[in-house]
């Protein structure tokens, strides 16, 4: 390994690996290497699985810092997952162009801007009664079934599909095959070639739903943005993708590791019950506490310069561990403590800097609806089976539950 | 309590609007901050400084 600054100690220890087991017995606790590594630094030396030897963040103020300096570059070029996942092998040289996560500014600014206005808080006010409307139809489904239910199949995928489908102006009758893809991009038994498969199929499905929009625009945001935009087709497509990759997963995963995180720690539950002002507090609490985006956001170095008194390399690869962030003790008293009235509001979930999440207000809606309706609606749910049977997706970028069987 | 921003740099967050309604305001075509009220009262202060502390791309400031 190079050894950029011999003085500094942390340095000189032989780098980690990304680690990504969980606790035993703590589903909702991030792997334990990332508090030993805070400890020594909030920035430490982090090996890739090809070798290459970068950087780990695991502080929040050097995460901050990191997100929001665009010296730590998103282009792709050199860009590398700190770990094997299911479908990290396929390349991201053919991407689509309109893929703004993997831009700087001021490219990044122009798609930015042209799709902000989606998702200022006055449109996602105004997607509320809609939302509650789709949360009741669901759980009105699953009333019907009795239980017990799997409640990521239930509710916690659907949710999230049916806003996001309607967002964008996907017609009911190709919902299911369209999650179906996004399922097996996302799934941790994929092959590679079920996974190019389906991106081909899921590709062509929203080139036709692209041609749709042009030949007769709805009032949903592709066919806004081919009314009001000089945005290609292909790069209609890169923001579709995108889209859909950042509004799906999270959110579902988000509802369902959150019910299971709520249904832990029952007297929390009660008191939200008892008291739905509550709310959004405890969903800043939860996005916080279980920050279920887990592997990366990750920036290459631009150039060479000094970062909190470190040497930075052109071409060093910076991975920021949210979850490791929302836990750091500078930022939050007794971090791992769940606690629904702390006001943790200056978290990391959606990330920071100009790439941060777009559509967070649209998620705490879903979230803040989800959570509310389906309690309400339920006073009695519980877990179906003993916690130790909920497997966890410990490899997926998106951590959440396998499932989670739920009666009531 | 005086405040500025730099709208070039606004990625169009919106959380200063969640946290000061009337101090900030979000641009219906863009998403962009829009400065309401410059020099809102010390009543504010509390909720602009968070807001300038939780701006994703720190384009406000407060002297």
């Amino acid at each position: 390994m190079t050894q950029t600054t011999q003085s500094q100690e942390s340095e000189n220890r032989l780098p980690r690996p990304f680690p990504t087991a969980r606790p035993s017995g703590c589903p909702f606790d991030p792997p334990a290497p990332f508090a030993e590594a805070r400890a020594e630094c909030p920035v430490t030396p982090l090996r890739y699985p090809d070798g290459h030897i970068g950087r780990l963040v695991t502080g929040l103020a050097s995460g901050r810092a990191v997100l929001g300096d665009t010296r730590f570059s998103s282009l792709p070029a050199g860009k590398r997952s700190p770990v094997m996942t299911p479908g990290s092998e396929l390349s991201t040289d053919a991407l689509p162009t309109g893929m703004f996560v993997n831009m700087d500014p001021p490219e990044h600014t122009r798609y930015r801007r042209l799709l902000s206005k989606h998702f200022t808080i006055r449109r996602v006010r105004e997607l509320r009664p809609r939302v509650q409307e789709m949360a009741d139809r669901l759980l009105d489904a699953m009333e019907r079934d009795c239980g017990p239910v799997d409640l990521v199949e239930a509710f916690a995928k659907p949710l999230p599909t049916l806003v996001t489908s309607e967002l964008l102006g996907l017609p009911e009758e190709d919902r299911a095959e369209f999650r179906r893809h996004v399922d097996v991009l996302f799934s941790l038994s994929s092959s590679g070639e079920e996974m190019r498969q389906s991106m081909t199929l899921l590709g062509g499905m929203l080139h036709a739903l692209i041609g749709a929009a042009r030949e007769d625009p709805g009032p949903d945001i592709l066919g806004r943005l081919t009314v009001e935009t000089d945005l290609s087709d292909e790069e209609l497509l890169g923001i579709t993708i995108v889209l859909l990759i950042a509004g799906l997963e999270t959110t579902t995963h988000m509802l369902a590791l959150g019910t299971y995180a709520l249904l832990s720690h029952p007297e929390q539950l009660a008191e939200l019950r008892a008291d739905w002002s509550l709310l959004d507090g405890a969903v800043e609490e939860l996005l916080r506490y279980l920050s279920v985006v887990q592997i990366g956001p990750v920036r290459v170095a631009a150039e060479d310069f000094e970062f909190e008194g470190r040497s930075i390399r052109t071409g060093e690869v910076v991975t920021v561990s949210l979850p490791a962030a929302n836990r750091d003790p500078l930022g939050f008293e007794n971090p791992d403590v769940f606690d629904i009235r702390r006001g943790a509001t200056r978290h990391l979930a959606f990330g920071s800097g100009p790439h941060q999440c777009m559509g967070h207000h649209l998620a705490r809606l879903e979230l803040a609806v989800g959570y509310e309706s389906l309690l309400r609606r339920f006073p009695r749910l519980e877990l179906a089976v003993p916690a130790e049977e909920i497997g966890t997706r410990e490899m997926m970028v998106t951590y959440g539950v396998l499932a989670l069987p739920v009666r009531w | 309590m005086r405040i500025e921003i730099d709208r070039d740099l606004c990625c169009g967050a919106g959380t200063c609007v969640l946290l000061a309604p009337g101090v900030f305001d979000q641009d219906d075509e863009d998403g962009t901050v829009i400065l309401l009220d410059a020099t809102p009262g010390a009543g504010r202060r509390a909720a602009v400084e968070e807001a300038a502390e939780r701006c994703p791309t720190a384009v406000i400031s407060i002297t």
